[in-house]
């Protein structure tokens, strides 16, 4: 890439609006570097209190399903600390408001868990959320979880619209691109 | 590694987790900052750990609860809502358990989380704290 096509880059970068983009490894520190910088660039956005919040919490969810669930692995499957696995995650600002994507891939055997623990959040109410979390809250942690079973959840409650979710199967793999769009 | 109720449990805080500062000598656990440690249940299970055994000690004492955190994510919550269940155990086997539960005025989220708390937990002494505004 030359200077001239790295600043066509920039500039559609900048005409999409897209606030922060990272494609590689994520890991606890990386998650929390980036966090930093997602925090000090919405500090400087004039961003509302409560919306900046509500960005910062749903970044960290994805983000740390990401370097908990991605297939896409450095570290042993396994291996429940330290953890590098690869995906993308994205804040942009679309029809003035943000939003937050996130792909990464997963193995095609668990997409039907996911599609059924997403499905439901989409035709729920503000209410019917806040229910479903405070009953998550006093349930067992569930098998196979490496968190409590909120995290979609707690980004459904900071949601102003039903969560977005795609799968796409990578070719010539067993695995399955998962992609989840938040509207804040 | 045996457990000693009368050390105190002191883990400073880093980019992602918070202090901890139980002085259980002094009965005074305190909280604060932000957490969304990699593995919340690691990082809070031998916090709570400690914590439950400080409390089946004798109810000879009053405990002062500080938790002023800023931010914590799903799987933290989780935990904490476990750490508060054990405190909640104590309070209604006789110890005084007094949580002074601070947030930033305008945090919706940490404020009715920590209503949750005092429906839930009703024999904590739950003082709401507002901050700044």
């Amino acid at each position: 890439m030359n200077y001239a096509e790295y600043r066509d880059f920039s500039a559609s970068v900048a005409q999409r609006h897209i606030v922060f983009y990272y494609f590689g490894y994520f890991s606890q520190h990386v998650v929390s570097a980036m966090a930093d910088a997602v925090r000090l660039k919405l500090e400087h956005a004039e961003t509302a209190a409560s919306t900046r919040r509500k960005i910062f919490s749903s970044f960290v969810e994805m983000a740390q399903n990401i370097t908990h669930y991605s297939v896409d692995s450095l570290t042993p499957i396994a291996l429940r600390d330290n953890q590098l696995r690869q995906g993308s995650v994205c804040i942009g600002i679309e029809d003035d408001r943000y939003y937050l994507m996130s792909a990464n891939p997963v193995a095609a055997e668990s997409v039907e868990a996911l599609r059924e623990k997403l499905e439901p959040l989409r035709t729920m109410t503000l209410d019917d959320i806040k229910r479903a979390y405070r009953e998550t809250l006093r349930t067992e942690q569930p098998e196979g979880s490496k968190g409590a079973g909120l995290g979609f959840l707690t980004v459904a409650r900071d949601a102003s619209a039903p969560l977005e979710f795609e799968f796409e199967p990578a070719q010539g793999t067993d695995t399955v691109m998962f992609y989840v769009k938040a509207t804040i | 590694m045996s457990i000693q109720t009368s050390d105190d449990l002191f883990i400073p805080a880093s980019g992602s987790s918070p202090e901890v500062d139980f002085r259980f000598g002094a009965h005074t656990l305190s909280l604060k900052g932000e957490s969304y440690p990699e593995n919340a249940a690691a990082f809070y299970g031998d916090i709570i750990a400690r914590t439950r055994a400080y409390l089946a000690g004798p109810p000879d004492h009053d405990v002062t609860v500080d938790v002023a955190l800023t931010y914590f994510n799903s799987s933290s919550t989780k935990m904490l809502f476990n750490l508060f269940a054990a405190l909640n155990d104590a309070a209604e086997a006789g110890t005084r358990v007094v949580l002074n539960w601070y947030h930033d005025v305008d945090d919706d989220t940490i404020l009715e989380f920590g209503a949750e708390l005092h429906d839930e937990f009703a024999a904590l002494e739950f003082r709401d704290v507002a901050v700044g505004g």
